[in-house]
């Protein structure tokens, strides 16, 4: 499935970056989107650029494809022009809308290479570390292990019902959609059941 | 409805992200002290459900295609309180795994989507369900709440945005709420046919076919001051006439100071507003209360058409 | 000597449904590896969820279970969860944790060991099944056969006295089922198996005891049973090829001779 190839397939390479600790790759990823929303803007375009640098500096010590990287980037990068054309419809609108852009780019590119170098269960320690209460880090984990788990069980479902859906309205899409959606559900709360259980039988209370 | 970095100050980011957590800690507070442990499991499953279901898509027409948020859905089947933490790892995860979404503007997504969404959403779910009992009050009330929940989170997106100078107000609200009073029909019916599904397939969703069980109502009770906050400070700076909430808390704060440095970003709002748009705020108010009418008719035209069989269902629940 | 696990009239039933159990009764020594064999619905799995407290939801005053003469009770659970280290029949259901090494140390963590001594078995736990060097890797990207050894794992860093699986084989190819069955054997504890892949009752355990609608049919050794070919058709089994004259892999172990 796309989604596998574009989140799990570089996490585990390695290079000088793969190989920071997760809790520097963070705060760096962080200070980056920091400075870069916050410098003021027709002075502030020495700082993005600076920005700029160390970011391609750091792909490139990565040894990401930056066909990978362009490929994420491209992806995510409608949502950002969509929400920034509104910002035509005012004065200076097209030097604020090429701000947004500079700064929304730098910033997913930034979080780009945080999460295709980092695996997401060290983060979640990192996350835990920092004070995020232990019932959202539980959930979140378990959320990320079945996370594929259960994107994988409804594509099997939905190829399972168009399979035996032989007219292919608009309408009959909806509903099949709808349908495998409930049954999956039923399906992830009956999972959580026996994943309880099985945590229960390690001793968990 | 995912608000990118870049989009959001550093006051409003802020802000929304004090709000969120104050929210999110609310449902975490109630998840320890009320639910029963095993809703761990089950909340990370549902997070998994919620963003999987989210991958569906909805054929529109012309080549689109929609998708479920699911903040109404997630409050319906498992509570509100459990709907917030269960949205906020959704989001989360879309954030820092898919950077889909900025992690600045993580605080804001969770106010809109999980807090204003859920809680929100819940309320008016609630409420409606109240009035129309059984299990065809159930999915008009779900339908009409989805499409309330995704209509008001996507005027607190509006409202943060023009908080932030980003987008004006007088641009961002019309063409926000504009296009997600569409979004928003797909969303009510994906979101009743779902439940509908759920119900015919026998599994007890925590508060399945009473009318809303009275804990729910103190769920809601704690959050509301949280909700009407976010409003004040985010929404109704444009929508009336009060003084502008965020900037009077920002000067108080300290942040006005370098908020001023940065025309750019933060220049008086008054300035972009579309003549037309301040002008009527009756006609706008008209128009949208006409919008909710339609829906809330279009949601039990649904309600019917999905089950046809509550007549005899309600019988039965009583007993 | 006191048995390891003893039940006595063990009865349940689901909600409202019709009873599952009618008064099940049999005893297992230390170090004694039974096989649980019937058809599906008989109530194997209900029975096995006994074993270490998993069910009943609510105990009653006379618990009908008992491990090393320890009545199962809200009480004794986390004794219980200690002694009896339970394999499910989906692996995706017990590997609930975002890498291997996190799913084998959580047991230990639970029961209040320290970091060291909780690499340390999650090392020895990995090393037991074969795949050291796993720990960063992520569940979801393993083989079935992979996924069942790294559960085993997560439930020997427990370190029980009484191993429960509940069918171990069904998701595996020959391959790795050899091995896991190899594996099962060089431990040295007690097994309550239950199963319906009867070669494998055939390899692992000298003793079964046949479960249908709720009730214990027979117990006694597996050849014995496995090879009485009405009985077998009687409660939805066959008798295995291992067991029929002159087949080639009915080799020593499972000479019928041996047993009675």
């Amino acid at each position: 499935m796309v989604l596998h190839d574009l989140v799990d397939h570089y996490r585990r390479d390695d290079s000088p970056i793969h190989r920071l600790p997760t809790g520097l790759k963070f705060t760096a990823a962080l200070a980056v989107v920091a400075i870069a929303i916050a410098v003021p803007l027709p002075e502030g375009w020495f700082w993005l650029g600076l920005l700029t640098a160390f970011l391609m500096t750091a792909a490139g010590v990565s040894r990401l494809p930056p066909s990978f990287l362009a490929r994420r980037l491209l992806l995510l990068e409608p949502f950002v022009i969509g929400a920034a054309v509104l910002a035509l419809f005012r004065p200076h609108g097209l030097s604020v809308f090429m701000s947004l852009l500079a700064r929304s780019t730098l910033c997913l590119l930034a979080m780009i290479l945080l999460s295709a170098t980092t695996p997401f269960a060290s983060l979640l320690g990192t996350i835990r570390k920092i004070g995020v209460p232990e019932i959202l880090v539980s959930v979140l984990a378990l959320m990320y292990r079945y996370l594929f788990v259960m994107i994988d069980e409804a594509d099997r479902m939905r190829k399972a019902r168009s399979s035996r859906t032989f007219k292919a309205g608009r309408a009959r899409s909806w509903e099949s959609s709808a349908g495998v959606i409930g049954q999956l559900f039923v399906r992830s709360a009956g999972r959580a059941e026996r994943v309880c259980g099985a945590m229960r039988a390690r001793g968990w209370r | 409805m995912h608000i990118p970095d870049g989009f959001i100050d550093a006051k409003t980011a802020i802000a929304a992200a004090a709000l969120s957590a104050a929210g999110v800690g609310l449902a975490l507070r109630q998840a320890r002290r009320h639910m029963p442990r095993k809703n761990v499991p089950l909340m990370g499953l549902a997070a998994a459900f919620i963003f999987a279901a989210q991958m569906l898509n909805f054929p529109v027409g012309a080549g689109t295609s929609g998708h479920l948020i699911g903040a109404v859905l997630a409050s319906v089947l498992l509570g509100p309180a459990a709907a917030v933490i269960v949205m906020t790892a959704v989001l989360s995860v879309q954030c820092l795994l898919f950077a889909d979404g900025g992690v600045s503007a993580l605080g804001a997504n969770i106010f809109n989507m999980a807090v204003m969404g859920s809680i929100g959403g819940y309320g008016i779910y609630a409420a409606v369900h109240r009035f129309c009992g059984g299990a065809r009050g159930r999915l008009l009330a779900a339908a009409f709440a989805s499409w309330c929940s995704t209509v008001l989170a996507s005027i607190c997106c509006a409202g943060e945005l023009a908080c932030s100078g980003t987008v004006p107000w007088g641009a961002g609200f019309p063409a926000m709420a504009g296009v997600h009073m569409v979004i928003g029909l797909g969303e009510a019916l994906i979101t009743a046919m779902v439940i509908a599904a759920v119900d015919r397939s026998g599994f007890q969703t925590r508060e399945n076919d009473q009318a809303v069980p009275a804990g729910h109502y103190g769920e809601i009770l704690t959050f509301g001051p949280l909700i009407a906050l976010g409003l004040a400070l985010f929404v109704s700076p444009f929508a009336s006439p009060w003084p502008d909430g965020l900037e009077k808390v920002a000067a108080m704060l300290g942040f006005e100071h370098k908020a001023a440095a940065q025309p750019v970003l933060a220049s008086p709002f008054a300035d972009y507003r579309i003549p037309g748009v301040t002008s009527a705020p009756a006609a706008t108010a008209f128009a949208g209360a006409v919008g909710t009418v339609v829906v809330f008719l279009l949601s039990l035209l649904l309600a019917r058409t999905l089950s046809p069989v509550s007549a005899e269902r309600r019988p039965a629940a009583q007993g | 000597m006191i048995p390891a696990i003893e039940v006595r009239d063990l009865r349940f039933s689901y909600h409202d449904e019709k009873a599952a159990l009618h008064g099940v009764s049999f005893s297992i020594q230390e170090g004694e590896s039974v096989a649980l064999v019937g058809p599906n619905g008989a109530g194997k799995s209900t029975l096995l969820q006994h074993l270490n407290g998993l069910l009943p939801e609510k105990f009653g005053p006379n618990p009908a279970v008992a491990i090393f003469g320890r009545p199962v009770s809200t009480e004794s659970l986390d004794e219980t969860h200690r002694k009896v280290g339970f394999l499910f029949q989906e692996s995706d259901d017990q590997l609930f944790c975002p890498t291997v090494h996190e799913d084998v140390a959580f047991g230990p963590q639970q029961f209040g060991h320290g970091e060291a001594e909780i690499s340390r078995i999650v090392r020895d736990s990995l090393g037991k099944v074969g795949l050291q060097g796993f720990d960063d890797r992520i569940p979801h990207h393993l083989s079935a056969g992979e996924k069942q050894r790294v559960c085993l794992a997560g439930i020997l860093a427990c370190e029980p006295s009484i191993l429960v699986l509940d069918e171990p084989t069904s998701d595996l190819d020959p391959r790795s089922k050899r091995g896991l069955i190899a594996l099962l054997k060089s431990l040295s504890v007690t097994k309550v198996i239950a199963s319906h892949d009867l070669e494998l009752v055939v390899q692992l355990c000298p003793r079964t005891i046949l479960l249908d609608a709720g009730h214990a049919v027979a117990d006694g050794p597996t050849i014995r049973l496995l090879a009485d070919e009405a009985l077998m058709l009687e409660h939805g089994l066959e008798k295995p090829h291992s067991l029929q004259h002159g087949h080639p892999h009915g080799n020593t172990s499972s000479n019928p001779n041996l047993f009675t």
